[in-house]
């Protein structure tokens, strides 16, 4: 099992912080392409995806256990 | 110069006599004087650093004063250039730092002028374009640089060092189009604070040689739901990155990808560059605004439409106010400078 945590707008976007789902032995990029359809969220592609605080390349792997956040690029300053 | 002035931060053991002396010797860029760059630009300044380099293209305007923290209302009713009414208050907090101050756009020629001179580059943008620009010249010329940004409570923070860890766009797949920005949901003025909190400390690490305390990682935090990350960069450092990779090409500096247009964040305007920068003729743009009022001071002159204010910067810009279009904007423009 694994947990998905959605930062910053993409939580207002999903109305949800954290999801349970299982995800283990999808790629990082599949786990975006499921967000983006499931959630209506095209724009979750241009997000930082980290795994257990580490960010991680789209060609990663899901374990058991990873909990996977989606991190947007935040412009404003 | 009371000796008293930096007691506070010499007993910081980290800093000491021998770092304060170290932070009175250095130079700090900082692009961009908006709500980031003020509160990074006055903490530097009561710090003693010994000189600070603003870039900033914008005028300060009414919606800043919530959080820009150097701007006065004065300011606004004057419509006064942000690097100028910075360095002013800045001089008043301490007199003995160094401040120059440049009214302009951050192209690649002026950041590839400045930044030999530069201990550390502070961004305090609001768009990508320039962080990857800022990017690609602190890889080039081997300066540290500090990413910052906020929207909303959020904010974010990473410090990048050449050589050390994996670099903007490493970071970025692509260069992120759109997204939350301060006009569509706004911000608060402690993500502010936050954010420059951890730019400024990793700063004055570097700046005193204290460069083990860096941690290295990304600063993410949701101040109104109290959600603090740092993420580590170790496993997207990539051997093949175009600006941080074996055979770096730095993109943001041979395309020089100066867009001649681009949709500010936080208002609805659009910034014009002309394919020719240089010294606008006030007096003589003066006899072709007819139909609106013209508001001048030394810096830019002011021709308000009705549905339409379009600002004239010295060095050439132009912004047009009240729209996002920028074909309409483009219009707008050259009906009036271009005919």
């Amino acid at each position: 099992m694994n947990q998905v945590l959605f930062f910053a707008e993409l939580r207002e976007k999903t109305g949800v912080y954290k999801v349970d789902v299982e995800l283990t032995g999808f790629s990082v990029n599949q786990v975006k392409e499921w967000v983006a359809k499931d959630y209506s969220m095209p724009k979750v592609q241009d997000a930082m995806v980290a795994i257990n605080e580490e960010f991680a390349l789209n060609e990663t792997i899901i374990e058991n256990g990873d909990v996977i956040a989606f991190i947007p690029p935040v412009s404003g300053g | 110069m009371s000796k008293d002035r930096y007691s506070r931060q010499r007993l910081f053991a980290p800093i000491g006599s021998s770092g304060q002396v170290l932070i009175g010797q250095k130079h700090v860029l900082i692009l961009g004087v908006g709500a980031l760059g003020t509160s990074c630009a006055e903490q530097l300044a009561r710090a003693g650093i010994g000189k600070l380099t603003l870039i900033d293209r914008d005028y300060v305007e009414w919606s800043n004063l919530q959080r820009q923290q150097l701007y006065s209302e004065n300011d606004a009713s004057d419509r006064l250039p942000k690097v100028i009414a910075a360095k002013e208050r800045l001089g008043q907090i301490n007199g003995e730092v160094t401040i120059e101050a440049y009214v302009q756009d951050a192209g690649r020629e002026t950041l590839e002028s400045l930044v030999e001179e530069v201990d550390v580059m502070i961004d305090a943008t609001d768009n990508f374009e320039a962080r990857l620009l800022m990017n690609d010249i602190s890889q080039k010329y081997n300066v540290p640089w500090v990413y910052g940004a906020c929207v909303s409570s959020h904010g974010v923070s990473y410090t990048i060092l050449p050589g050390e860890n994996a670099c903007l766009r490493c970071l970025l797949d692509s260069v992120p189009m759109g997204g939350a920005t301060c006009d569509t949901v706004g911000v608060i003025s402690p993500a502010v604070q936050m954010v420059t909190a951890h730019q400024v400390a990793d700063v004055l690490k570097i700046l005193v040689g204290d460069q083990q305390a860096i941690h290295g990682k990304f600063v993410t935090f949701d101040l109104w739901n109290h959600r603090y990350s740092s993420i580590s960069v170790k496993n997207v450092k990539k051997r093949d990155c175009p600006s941080c990779g074996n055979d770096p090409t730095y993109p943001s500096l041979s395309m020089e990808t100066q867009t001649k247009t681009a949709v500010l964040c936080g208002r609805d305007t659009v910034q014009i560059r002309p394919g020719q920068m240089g010294d606008r003729d006030f007096e003589e743009l003066k006899e072709r605004l007819v139909d609106g009022e013209v508001k001048e001071n030394p810096f830019l002159l002011s021709y308000d439409q009705g549905a339409h204010r379009l600002v004239f910067f010295k060095d050439g810009r132009v912004l047009v106010h009240g729209t996002k279009d920028v074909t309409e904007a483009k219009s707008i423009y050259q009906r009036i400078v271009g005919g």
